[in-house]
């Protein structure tokens, strides 16, 4: 219905500042301040039909722009034709026609006219005190002051209640913003950045700033402005039992607690958790594995362990030869259970289960032998990456270095090569992953066991065999790595040999296009020089005839001929 | 430059009062037996005499005035619009001419004045709207002011007419003797018209300058009970 019309003032109202917005009625689009439009000119007639001196174009076009100028002037008031008539010159009832015209149009008292009619006409029928109007109530009016910045300012405080109720919209980016909400976020109630509803439990956050997002935003993508998934990182809040937001903050106290409580009962979580208190389980393991010297207190303990077992090597020697019997029937069972690995381990445990009593202490070695299986699942991935024959070859070229080194357990090792040689060639690598693994749950469940069983004797049965076994399968492990680097080496050398091919290829085709190329223009060359020779054969007759003549005529040699030579 | 140059003095029109309704201002001012009537009013010159017989009785019985005054009522509005009548018919060169008008009068309590200019050659003038116009722009709720205006309003224009009118028999008639070479110009006979063309010329402005603004800004007083008292004693013993 409205229309704002940016208007210039120019000269004509030199009080009026520059460029301001008015609203007139989008009927009256029609205005402008330079011309005059045929609806003025139709709907006031005597103005351009010449018939006076008091009624020309000119003098329309002056009372029109003073009565809008006037009422501009203040246009929150309701201008009124007593008003304007003692500023103009000029018959009062044309004056009145004028003003009605432009009242009529909304040029003037736009908005205000029809309720100022019907309040004056209740005025005069009722009351009977007199009373000046000044102007109407600001309320009624619709059009809007030409200097508030009210109808600029209104669409963009309408934009941001869109954009924080609108799940489509998204947030300006205003630096204002983290000011004012950043305080709402960090709260326990936590709104969504985007669509504004309560994150729950689960909710992502940006880790540029504390702009955070709800689960469904975040599988619908919606990241906010300039926020990328991988800023997001996924955070809880306490109302989660398995993990707390809080879990990420570990005041210096419960650090404290969890060392102690470590120190004190070893790898049992749980009664580390219980001791921590404030802190789950899971807690706790992530905590103690991301605190700097975690692994080697670990390390130094199985170390420990290691070093008080040569003690007692003197007297288990003989039971040494007890150990190798018992590999020889594990394999078996794991070839049946090939692939998934935390499975054989957990066959190892039952076969370590039966031999040492200690149901307690369970536990403690499972979860060694987890964070310990992450190297044998590189191992063996790396062993499945080369392939079974290069790896057992390298398992063989180690043992034998092995033995090389110290002689005694060459027999251990005998029944090993036994495996390797006589072995399917595609277990071989699996079977030497598992001995590793055995090897390493034999030692840990050793190491862990000692402190507190007191039958020491029939865990030492194979720590020497143990620790070279160890050795054995670091050097396969190293071996086969080795192994795959030869291999990818050899891949690349090939890759840039292609390469190379190529573009040694690519550029003799190059030059053979040059020379082509050249070819063409040689041939060109050719064909052109004859046409040259006969052009110049051509000149060269002319040049004989226009000299002929020029003897024919007489005129004198020394006066034609420079003429003719230019 | 004489003002017969423009079409409308070329053309002249039969007398009437230069508005759009032909209405003929009637003033009553009657006292009999020490009871006066003041009124001011309108009337249509077309509407039969009959009616103004009619009209009188009804003013009487409705102000509850003495049967006297019926006669009295009816003889000065036949006698004003016989007047008017006078002067149908014949030519009235109003030329290109705009007066002024001025106002001063009072309504019961309210003082007005005022001054603006009014072109007679504008056959769509109507003074009523132009009062009503003022009254509600001024906030004036006394609905006998309005009227009040435009009868004043109307007073003048007749005035004038009836002056254009005995200027253009003079017109003619000089015309006559001196073979219309003395054409006199409309503007003079007007006495108080304004110069057009300096007002109207393409070097001024037709806004007005700022100091003239108050003199033609209309003024209201709202006068106590006590001062219209002094004011009518006053006016009693001026008009005797």
């Amino acid at each position: 219905m409205e229309a704002s019309l940016r208007e210039p003032s120019y000269r004509r109202a030199p009080d009026e500042p520059d460029l301001d917005l008015y609203t007139i009625p989008s009927h009256s689009s029609w205005f402008s301040w330079d011309d005059i439009h045929e609806t003025e000119k139709l709907a006031l007639k005597e103005f351009f039909d010449g018939s006076s001196i008091s009624r020309t174009p000119r003098i329309y076009k002056e009372y029109r722009d003073f009565i809008i100028n006037k009422y501009r002037e203040e246009p929150s008031s309701r201008l009124t034709f007593t008003e304007i008539r003692k500023s103009l010159v000029g018959d009062v009832n044309l004056l009145h026609k004028v003003f009605a015209f432009l009242e009529t149009w909304g040029l003037i008292n736009f908005g205000a006219t029809s309720d100022d009619d019907d309040l004056a006409e209740v005025e005069d029928g009722e009351s009977s005190v007199i009373k000046i109007e000044e102007g109407v109530p600001n309320g009624i009016r619709v059009g809007a002051m030409p200097n508030s910045v009210k109808p600029i300012s209104a669409p963009p405080v309408v934009e941001d209640s869109v954009i924080v109720n609108g799940s489509g919209f998204k947030l300006p980016p205003l630096t204002s913003y983290s000011d004012v909400f950043g305080d709402l976020l960090k709260q326990k109630i936590l709104v969504c950045g985007n669509c504004g509803q309560l994150c729950g439990s689960r909710y992502h956050q940006c880790a540029k700033d504390d702009y955070s997002i709800c689960e469904n935003c975040f599988k619908d993508g919606k990241y906010g402005e300039k926020r990328l998934l991988e800023d997001f990182e996924l955070k809880t809040t306490e109302f989660t039992e398995d993990r707390s937001s809080t879990g990420a903050v570990w005041t210096e106290a419960e650090t404290l607690l969890l060392l102690e409580s470590v120190l004190k009962h070893g790898d049992d979580w749980e009664l580390v958790a219980q001791n921590v208190q404030t802190k789950t389980k899971l807690d706790c393991i992530l905590k103690f594995v991301e605190l700097p010297f975690g692994d080697s207190l670990l390390c130094s303990e199985t170390q420990r362990n290691e070093v008080s077992g040569p003690n007692n090597n003197v007297t288990s020697e003989k039971e040494t030869t007890d150990g190798p019997p018992e590999t020889t029937e594990a394999p078996p069972n794991k070839q049946e259970i090939a692939g998934s690995e935390d499975q054989c381990t957990k066959d190892i445990n039952e076969d370590e289960d039966g031999e040492n009593q200690g149901p307690p202490k369970r536990q403690c070695t499972a979860s060694i032998q987890d964070t310990s299986s992450s190297l044998m699942k590189q191992v063996a991935l790396i062993s499945s990456m080369v392939g079974p024959q290069i790896m057992a070859a390298a398992s063989t070229a180690s043992v034998t270095a092995l033995c090389d080194e110290n002689s005694y357990p060459k027999e251990i090792f005998d029944d090993q090569n036994f495996f390797v040689t006589n072995g399917l060639c595609s277990a071989a690598s699996t079977t030497s992953n598992h001995e590793v693994e055995r090897i390493l749950n034999n030692e840990d469940s050793v190491a862990k066991e000692r402190p507190q069983s007191g039958d020491i004797m029939a865990e030492d049965k194979d720590d020497i065999a143990l620790i070279l076994r160890v050795r054995a399968a670091i050097a396969t492990a190293l071996g086969a790595a080795a192994a795959h680097a030869k291999l990818l080496a050899d891949q690349e050398e090939r890759e840039m040999e292609y390469l190379l091919g190529i573009m040694i290829e690519t550029q003799m085709k190059k030059m053979q296009r040059k020379i082509k190329h050249f070819e063409d223009l040689e041939l060109i060359m050719e064909t052109e020089y004859p046409v040259i020779e006969e052009l110049e054969d051509e000149l060269l007759m002319e040049r004989v005839s226009v000299l002929q003549s020029a003897f024919d005529l007489g005129i004198p040699r020394w006066k034609d001929y420079p003429s003719v030579r230019s | 430059m004489k003002a017969s140059a423009s079409p409308h003095s070329k053309a002249p029109f039969k007398f009437r009062i230069p508005t759009a309704e032909n209405l003929v201002p009637i003033r009553l001012d009657i006292e009999i037996d020490g009871q006066r009537f003041k009124d001011a009013f309108t009337w249509n010159p077309s509407d039969p005499d009959s009616e103004v017989v009619v009209f009188a009785k009804r003013t009487v019985k409705d102000l509850k005035l003495p049967p006297a005054f019926i006669t009295q009522i009816a003889q000065s509005i036949q006698s004003q619009l016989t007047e008017f009548r006078s002067f149908e018919g014949q030519d009235m060169y109003t030329g290109e001419k705009i007066i002024p008008i001025k106002l001063d009068l009072r309504v019961n309590n309210t003082l007005i004045k005022d001054q603006f200019l009014w072109d007679l050659n504008n056959y769509e003038s109507d003074p009523e709207e132009f009062s009503r116009t003022l009254c509600k722009d001024l906030g004036i709720d006394d609905p006998e002011v309005g009227p009040a205006i435009a009868v004043a309003i109307r007073e003048q224009l007749y005035e004038i007419a009836v002056q254009n009118v005995a200027s253009a028999r003079e017109s003619r008639m000089s015309k006559k003797g001196r073979r219309g070479f003395e054409h006199v110009p409309v503007s003079k006979t007007g006495g108080a018209s304004v110069d057009l063309v300096k007002l109207f010329g393409h070097r001024s402005s037709v806004v007005r300058k700022r100091k003239d603004w108050d003199i033609y800004e209309p003024i209201v007083d709202l006068l106590s009970n006590e001062e219209v008292d002094a004011l009518e004693a006053k006016e009693e013993r001026t008009a005797r």
